[in-house]
């Protein structure tokens, strides 16, 4: 008993408190393609929009994820596929946080007429299915990787608006913000140096889990046509004509790994980092 | 409870299915998968492969296409002459010929479907092109004049859009066929609902992207069709058709391509593979917004970069033939026309010489559809690849069949691709659709309404010349016209995909025809 709890106390004592199992595992994963995004152009033999053998060839020595109907690699398509998913799903996180996390605020902070107006807003957008809503402005925007951007941040804010009004309504209650409000510290004041850095947490811990969902999302429209248009290798995409051949298993297999992975690593991520960051909901 | 007494009475209904033997099994309704892409049924706004299939199941021309594809047969019309310099043709109409609701085919009729179709300018309104005026001096007998002589009009009345309609029956339900019909006309609709011909079927229901129903026609005036019920059932791309086949789900399955083809394998599916006069190209429109810098020698450049072989091997797995001219192979005037060429260093050559040599961008539409078995799609990604050999970029975007239809008119689309399917057995169509003729389909279109002109007067007159003459000079001349289409390079065939036929055993009686794509009442089961 008392061995192992000495063995525990000795692990901890080497790995910072945040590096739990599922943090390191969706971290590696994470990382692996964030370094694969950046330095594919430099040591990859194929380029992923032109011929590289013949169609259809199943995997083999030289195409490990064989070929599609044009000849072209999947591995190599699936690999560059990260270059599309993880900037757009930073885009739109980043977007999504900072317009979301700014009406929110004010909304919290302000209360009121101005609060109503974000809320019903924030209410309207939220009632849509989020694919459904996606589909209607992708569908009005026209087809496209950078429309597809667009309509995810219309269907993301609201999330962090949310989070954000109700993180700033619970903080702005404490007695330091009454101490600073007495002191004679101006609103904004109030607002950015007294509220806001408390309420990150779990937006933060939102994002990263939100990141997977993204990428998913993006594939989603890829693959009903509304996002990425041919020839970008982007894995809903991929997946789409790998439907188109079905009986040619390997050609959605890349794009599906690839997405699993990705999704599985930013869950794991944000798992790890909501145990830490917010261990009440432990 | 309730569930039982259905299961029971389900059973019944089986049982009494399998004992009642080969006439029950003729009682269920065929069902064929295909990708429905109808634009209208009115069958003179109608202009679709689905239409053909469609109007000619449920109308009746005078003549009809016979088997061989080539030669015409009496249908609605007993008997025909012209005169000598072809400019006037007198029908008799069979006296027995009745439309769906049991009134006799008159004369009138046959003048009011041909003055309809002439004056909605409709897509197919260019198949009455030439007729001055049409008489009726009996209730059974019609005599057209034309302009000009036209030797092919007799073959053009095979079409499935030239179908007789019941006048009467039309006019009430707001079709109209005088000279202000292309605004005045409110039928569409109730075609969408209604077929008003002397078919062997009749239309039951359409319902836009699900299914099209047919049901036999009761006062068919012919032999009544094997099969009582025909479904159309809207399946979008192969794999599922191919799918739907070999569950049991479809009897027909239209539209399977060479690639999928080869991974059925059961006893149960026939898979037959027909040369077909289908064709898939692809077009320039020098006159379409962001086409100006596509003058002759550019197209000729980029006809030059396009690996035609490989688009065949690539897109129908090499099921399916070159083609030289938008006038298929086979048709009079194709034998001996020199085949597409790819010469990289020809069109390097041409680019270099208009100062090209880097290249240029062009952003275009086509639209997302397997049809023939090709995925245009896919088609548009290959020759994206040729075509980035000479530092031509393309941007493709895939839009729905309907919107690239209308974006084609306006604003026009650069480069895109498209498919043509015969209506009948003759060259004229090619021309009249194909050709820089004045006011063809594709003139309007590629000279962005007439922005540029591109139009041939070599092949006016020719055309002209060919309309009048038969036989070995005829040949010669659309010979003539097939190069100078040619030389246009606004149409550009790339592939002339074999046809698969892919049905289960027991069904027979499927044949690929020139003018109708699938005869529906030739089907029936063993």
């Amino acid at each position: 008993m008392s061995a192992a709890v000495t063995r525990n106390a000795g692990r901890r004592a080497m790995l910072p408190q945040w590096a739990t199992l599922p943090v390191v595992f969706g971290g590696i994963i994470v990382l692996l393609w964030v370094v694969v995004g950046i330095t594919i152009p430099l040591w990859t033999p194929y380029d992923p929009t032109m011929l590289a053998g013949g169609r259809f060839q199943p995997p083999n020595a030289s195409h490990w994820l064989g070929t599609d109907a044009l000849g072209r690699d999947v591995l190599m398509r699936t690999l560059y596929g990260v270059r599309h998913s993880l900037p757009i799903a930073a885009l739109v996180i980043f977007c999504a946080v900072l317009i979301g996390g700014t009406l929110g605020a004010i909304a919290g902070f302000v209360g009121g007429l101005v609060d109503s107006i974000i809320m019903r807003l924030v209410d309207v957008t939220l009632s849509f299915p989020p694919i459904l809503l996606a589909m209607a402005v992708t569908a009005a925007l026209g087809p496209g990787l950078g429309n597809a951007a667009i309509a995810m941040v219309i269907v993301w804010w609201p999330i962090y608006a949310r989070l954000m009004r109700a993180q700033v309504l619970s903080v702005r209650e404490r007695e330091h913000v009454e101490a600073a409000i007495a002191a004679g510290a101006t609103r904004p004041r109030v607002l950015t140096k007294h509220i806001l850095p408390l309420c990150w947490s779990p937006i933060i811990v939102n994002a990263t889990m939100d990141f997977g969902q993204v990428v998913l999302l993006a594939a989603s429209l890829s693959f009903i046509g509304l996002g990425a248009v041919p020839p970008t290798p982007e894995w809903g995409q991929m997946i789409s004509d790998g439907a188109l051949h079905f009986y040619r298993w390997w050609i959605a297999a890349g794009p599906g790994i690839a997405i699993l992975s990705i999704v599985l690593g930013f869950n794991f991520l944000g798992d790890g980092l909501r145990d830490f960051l917010d261990p009440r909901s432990k | 409870m309730r569930t039982g007494i259905r299961t029971i009475l389900l059973a019944g209904a089986g049982a009494a299915a399998i004992l009642s033997g080969p006439a029950a099994a003729q009682d269920q309704p065929l069902v064929i998968a295909r990708n429905l892409e109808i634009n209208s049924l009115d069958p003179h706004r109608a202009f679709c492969d689905t239409c053909q299939i469609y109007l000619s199941s449920t109308y009746q021309g005078l003549v009809k296409l016979a088997a061989d594809d080539r030669s015409v047969e009496p249908l609605l019309a007993t008997e025909w002459t012209s005169n000598e310099d072809q400019t006037q043709f007198t029908f008799k109409l069979d006296p027995d010929a009745v439309f769906s609701d049991g009134s006799p085919v008159e004369a009138k009729d046959v003048k009011w479907t041909f003055e309809r179709l002439k004056n909605l300018q409709a897509d197919p309104s260019f198949m009455m092109n030439g007729v001055a005026s049409i008489e009726t001096p009996d209730e059974k007998t019609v005599i057209v004049n034309m302009e000009s002589p036209n030797s092919e009009f007799v073959g053009i009345l095979a079409a499935p859009y030239v179908g007789i309609v019941n006048s009467d029956v039309a006019s009430e339900n707001g079709a109209m066929a005088g000279e202000d019909a292309s605004s005045a006309d409110q039928a569409e609709t109730w075609f969408l609902a209604n077929s008003a011909g002397s078919g062997p079927y009749v239309l039951d229901t359409y319902r836009p992207d699900d299914e099209l129903r047919f049901r036999v026609n009761e006062n068919y005036w012919g032999d009544a069709p094997p099969i009582g019920e025909i479904v159309i059932d809207h399946v979008a791309d192969a794999v599922s058709q191919a799918q739907m086949l070999q569950s049991g789900g479809a009897d027909i399955a239209m539209q399977v391509d060479p690639d999928t083809a080869s991974t059925i394998n059961s006893p149960d599916i026939t898979i037959e593979t027909v040369p077909s006069y289908n064709f898939i190209y692809v077009m320039f429109s020098p006159g379409a917004e962001g086409g100006d810098m596509l003058d002759l020698e550019v197209r000729q450049a980029l006809a030059y970069a396009i690996d035609y072989q490989g688009a065949i091997d690539f897109t129908v797995g090499g099921e399916g033939e070159l083609q030289a001219s938008p006038i298929p192979n086979g048709f009079p005037g194709t034998e001996g026309l020199p085949m597409p060429e790819e010469n990289l260093d020809k069109a390097r050559e041409i680019l270099a010489s208009k100062g090209l040599e880097d290249g240029f961008t062009l952003d275009i539409t086509v639209a997302s559809l397997n049809v023939y078995g090709v995925d245009l799609t896919l088609l548009m990604q290959k020759i994206q690849q040729d075509l980035a050999r000479v530092n031509v970029k393309i941007n493709i975007q895939p839009v729905a069949s309907a919107v690239w239809r209308e974006q084609i008119a306006n604003p026009g689309i650069p480069f895109s691709a498209r498919f043509y399917a015969p209506d009948y057995y003759g060259s004229a169509q090619y021309v009249q659709f194909f050709g820089m003729l004045p006011d063809t389909y594709w003139e309007r279109n590629a000279s962005g309404q007439g922005k540029v002109d591109l139009v041939n007067k070599s092949e006016v007159d020719l055309f002209q010349q060919a309309l009048a003459a038969s036989g070995d000079e005829m040949n010669r001349l659309y010979h003539e016209i097939a190069l100078e289409m040619i030389k246009d390079r606004i149409i550009v065939p790339v592939v002339s995909p074999n046809l698969i036929l892919a049905y289960r055993s027991e069904i027979e009686g499927v044949r690929y025809s020139a003018c109708c794509n699938l005869p529906l009442a030739e089907i029936g089961r063993k």
